[in-house]
């Protein structure tokens, strides 16, 4: 591929480049130079405590690097507020959805609908949060408050709180993790779904055959650093990322 | 606003305003300086709510109460009472804008220490300016409705209705849930789209104005004022004391807490006496804090909802016995 082919591709995806994240001594992102194209659903995947979830802190401008740059649609989102990244279409949704108990479902998905200004479409005949939460599979009532929701539900919340962000980049960090087959499999619909309104996913998930159902792209972080990135057939395969995983009981 | 939420208010403010407006009708000397008191501490609770909704807690509002009275009592002479009245508001919330920035970054215990560090300093500020500020002989505001009690009353009335609408603004959809979220887990409020640091700036703004209405009230009841009167640790406790005793985050809340606090001060002075009453008030309100920290509205509305759930059970044991 040419470098100009190349860059067009990364134009309406996310370039990760030479970033670092440091939490006193240790590099919770190492020097990462990487790319996830426009248009794609791509794997995060790493062992505990690689820096899956610090990644995007660090792209969402919520602990931003201190080395390096984050450009999002050709444009560098580095340094800024996290509130401007969301206006600027980049989504997140977090691995413990902490969510104040007292609001309800529907309190919780209208403050991005209120303050992400965006005009960038929600998916058709969406049109309230109660509409969200019905395509995001939450069957609570929307009036139900957020201390009384089970895990499951307080992620598909997450996912409608970040989708109401009306996002072209949606990370997604452990969105099935701990879930039923069932309810995974309900997400996993989801996530395609999100993809063919014409969002670019990026799923952190461990478990290996989601990803290769799922993903186009993946991306290997080993001890803040990139290990491996290319296709997830290959990526699986990869010697490097076995040895990484080896011993945390992971089958590929 | 709906039409149906937009009456339900209307009614509520006149539910609100019609036992204050009974009180000045009838005129009772007594009755009518304890609904004043009554009022002028429920705008200032009001004001602490507003703040504490997104999680900074003030200790610090005596500040604010005391800017409104000395601000619209200097400045009334210079714009007149109107536009005096709304300069010394507008002082308020100037510097609680410049105070919401500066303490912006303080973690909960210390922005509160901060508030209470600032409220001790403005006093000291009136101390060592007598040429601005008249010192510690006090200054002496316009006098509200000609110094008729039952007049003043239904002045003061009026600016607690404005004060609740403002609250009931903050509690609406715009504001509640992007305000819970900051206080809860303001990274989740970010990522949420929300200006957080605004939104905290302007809470402190708001609150800050209407402490001062709240001062510039009380600064007018009798047209005499010295720093003791409104800088004092009594007016910093007193809405937090208030708004834990009604329940936080409503509008009702303070209100209630503000005619139960004065309640409780009447009966533990009758019983008590002397000073010795203020032990009794403080315990009781130590009592709530531990207790019952929803506050008298928070609960009940608990047994109102404990009421209606066993009613939602029969249903479902009902739905199950006939599928
Ligand atoms: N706020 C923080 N302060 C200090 N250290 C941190 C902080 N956040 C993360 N770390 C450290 O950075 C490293 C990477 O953590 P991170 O949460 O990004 O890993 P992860 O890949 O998401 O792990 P998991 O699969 O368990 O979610 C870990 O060693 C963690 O202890
Ligand atoms: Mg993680």
């Amino acid at each position: 591929m040419s470098g100009a082919v190349m860059d067009e591709i990364v134009m309406d995806g996310l370039r990760i480049d030479g970033c670092t994240v440091a939490f006193g001594g240790l590099r919770a992102i190492d020097n990462v130079t990487l790319d996830i194209p426009g248009g794609t659903i791509t794997a995060l995947i790493g062992p505990n405590g690689s820096g899956k979830s610090t990644f995007v802190n660090m792209v969402s401008g919520q602990i931003p690097p201190v080395a390096g740059r984050v450009v999002l649609k050709g444009q560098p989102i580095t340094g800024l507020r996290p509130d401007r990244i969301v206006h600027r279409g980049l989504a997140r949704t977090y691995q413990v959805p902490k969510v104040p108990k007292e609001l309800t479902i529907q309190e919780v998905i209208s403050v991005p609908l209120l303050y992400a200004r965006s005009d960038r479409p929600l998916p058709s005949g969406v049109r309230s949060a109660a509409d969200l939460a019905h395509y995001c599979g939450l069957r609570p009532a929307v009036t139900t408050r957020c201390g009384q929701l089970s895990v499951s539900d307080l992620r598909r919340l997450e996912i409608a709180r970040a989708l109401a962000c009306r996002p072209e980049v949606l990370l997604l960090d452990e969105s099935m993790a701990g879930l039923s087959l069932e309810d995974t499999d309900q997400v996993i619909g989801l996530v395609r779904e999100i993809h063919v309104l014409g969002v670019t996913v990026v799923v952190i998930e461990h478990v290996m055959r989601i990803i290769a159902r799922l993903c186009q792209h993946a991306i290997v972080l080993n001890q803040g650093r990139l290990l491996a990135e290319g296709a997830p057939q290959r990526v699986l395969t990869d010697p490097d990322v076995r040895e990484a995983y080896l011993g945390k009981g992971f089958t590929l | 606003m709906n039409a149906a939420r937009l009456l339900n208010r209307l009614g509520f403010y006149a539910a609100v305003a019609a036992p204050f407006v009974v009180v000045a009708v009838a005129e009772h000397p007594f009755f009518v300086q304890i609904a004043i008191g009554v009022a002028v501490s429920a705008i200032l609770a009001l004001a602490w709510d507003i703040l504490s909704r997104t999680g900074q807690v003030s200790l610090g509002h005596a500040a604010f109460f005391g800017m409104g009275g000395y601000g619209s009592a200097l400045l009334t002479p210079v714009f007149g009472p109107v536009l005096g009245w709304a300069a010394g508001i507008l002082l308020c919330g100037a510097v609680a804008v410049l105070l919401g920035a500066v303490t912006l970054r303080l973690r909960r215990l210390y922005f509160t220490i901060a508030t209470l560090s600032f409220s001790l300093s403005i006093q000291v500020f009136i101390l060592v300016t007598p040429d601005l500020t008249g010192g510690s002989t006090g200054i002496m505001p316009p006098v509200i409705a000609g110094g008729s009690p039952p007049h003043q009353l239904l002045f003061i009335t009026a600016c607690l209705v404005v004060a609740a609408t403002v609250s009931d603004i903050f509690l609406g959809p715009r504001f509640r849930p992007a305000f819970f979220m900051i206080r809860n887990n303001p990274h989740l409020a970010a990522a949420s789209g929300v200006p957080v640091t605004r939104l905290k700036i302007l809470a402190f703004a708001v609150s800050g104005m209407v402490a001062g209405l709240a001062g510039a009230c009380y600064a007018g009841l009798y047209g005499y004022v010295i720093p003791e009167d409104v800088f004092t640790t009594n007016w910093n406790v007193l809405p937090l004391a208030v708004t834990i005793l009604g329940g936080m985050d409503t509008t009702l809340g303070p209100i209630i807490g503000a005619v139960a606090l004065r309640a409780l001060e009447e009966v533990a002075r009758h019983f008590v006496g002397g000073v010795g009453y203020q032990v009794v008030y403080g315990a009781v309100i130590i009592l709530f804090i531990v207790g019952m920290p929803v506050g008298l509205v928070g609960f009940a509305r608990g047994l109102v909802r404990r009421r209606r759930k066993p009613a939602a059970e029969a249903d479902t044991v009902k739905a199950r016995l006939a599928s």
